[in-house]
């Protein structure tokens, strides 16, 4: 038995044991998770629980298209980013998490047609720089900056000389930040890194890993409602690693948008 | 310094302008504003602004508070509380309830508090002086 049937026979376990019912589909070579979204919809589903990785629950955000649902989310990835976020710390508390139905009103981040609840990056910042080792992280932190142009809520040009950033509407990380990247403040979080000085590499390198660029020096934070990246063009904007959308590309937010079935220990 | 100033001068700015930025049009905010870059247009918050020395404004500011030390070329309106520190360069006319002009402040311009209104900048002989219009803490 490989490791995702046995994650399976557990998950089935634990929806027996909370006395969770309703229908159960599984995605196959034939049906991609766009189309249970749209069956489901037909039979008038209210409640939508995305089993899997970080990677399934944005696919089923994006096959919603504006349907109201509400959203549950199942880890079965260890590493996942949005289960933290959630206050979903691993199957169990997954499947008790959606028996108790904590629901909660989020923003719903939008960009080209996708739509996400954590946060995309730019720049050196779409480089796991967590998963590099010292020196090269170190290299890439010590690299020159790039001109960027954003124009923020159609009211102002923001001209920047950057090493990269984020835009967030959420994020998990402990930065002890509570007022940046709330997702339930209907704003986003424009978080960009200058050039910084070697010492000041040493010393912020994992807060900047770590995505909490406001605890380096000279990061300008915006909050808005609306972003257009507009230069350089063709440079590519990335949500955990994965290639999104590309300059000129506008992220919006929107408000109260999203029922999701949280855990008590949610970072927001 | 009274109580609440020196809570809005202590409270994490929510909107960070970085030294390598140059903004252009109407920066908004509901919050606090830090601005250690360029910005041409026009500041508004309800809350606090925070120009840092190397700061250059060429911008009207409309803001709750202020504590300035970089250098404006625009009007600053603030409701309540302005304090110039010795690297601030203003020039434009200042309206605030309460002023503190520290030693080295650069100003250029009309001033009004609760009515009164002093002017350096017209040739003709100021109403009050800078040292009559500080108050000090």
């Amino acid at each position: 038995m490989d490791k995702f049937e046995k994650l399976q026979v557990q998950l089935q376990g634990y929806l027996s044991e909370f006395k969770i019912s309703g229908e159960i589909s599984r995605v196959t070579p034939l049906r991609s998770i766009a189309d249970l979204v749209d069956t489901a919809s037909q039979r008038g589903a209210k409640t939508l629980v995305a089993c899997g990785n970080d990677e399934t629950f944005n696919l089923m955000l994006a096959a919603l298209k504006g349907r109201d649902f509400t959203l549950g989310f199942i880890p079965l990835d260890e590493n996942s980013y949005l289960s933290t976020i959630l206050g979903i710390n691993n199957l169990f508390m997954g499947v008790k998490t959606v028996a108790a139905r904590r629901i909660e009103r989020m923003d719903l981040a939008r960009i080209a047609g996708n739509y996400f609840i954590s946060y995309l990056e730019f720049g050196i910042m779409s480089q796991n720089l967590k998963s590099l080792n010292w020196w090269n992280s170190f290299k890439i932190l010590s690299g020159a900056p790039q001109k960027f142009d954003i124009r923020i809520d159609d009211s102002y040009t923001l001209s920047i000389e950057a090493l990269g950033g984020l835009v967030a509407n959420t994020r998990s990380t402990s930065c002890n930040a509570e007022t940046i990247a709330n997702p339930t403040d209907s704003l986003l979080d424009l978080l960009i890194l200058e050039k910084l000085s070697r010492t000041e590499i040493l010393r912020y390198k994992s807060d900047i890993a770590g995505g909490c660029l406001e605890k380096a020096p000279k990061t300008t934070v915006i909050k808005c409602k609306k972003v257009q990246f507009l230069e350089p063009r063709g440079f590519n904007l990335t949500m955990l690693g994965r290639v999104i959308a590309k300059f000129p590309a506008t992220v919006e937010i929107i408000p109260q948008r999203l029922k999701m079935i949280v855990g008590k220990s949610r970072t927001f | 310094m009274d109580k609440m100033l020196d809570e809005a001068l202590n409270a994490q700015a929510e909107t960070v302008v970085g030294p390598s930025v140059k903004i252009q049009g109407d920066l908004n905010s509901e919050g606090n504003i830090r601005v250690e870059g360029q910005v041409t247009g026009k500041i508004n918050t309800s809350q606090s602004v925070f120009v840092n020395k190397d700061a250059h404004i060429i911008a009207d500011v409309l803001a709750g508070n202020a504590v300035v030390g970089g250098e404006i070329k625009g009007n600053l309106k603030i409701s309540g509380h302005l304090i110039l520190q010795g690297s601030a360069k203003v020039s434009g006319d200042i309206s605030c309830s309460v002023l503190r002009v520290e030693d080295g402040a650069q100003f250029t311009g009309k001033c009004s508090m609760g009515g009164m209104v002093a002017g350096n900048g017209n040739g003709k002989k100021p109403a009050h002086t800078e040292e009559e219009l500080v108050e000090e803490e």
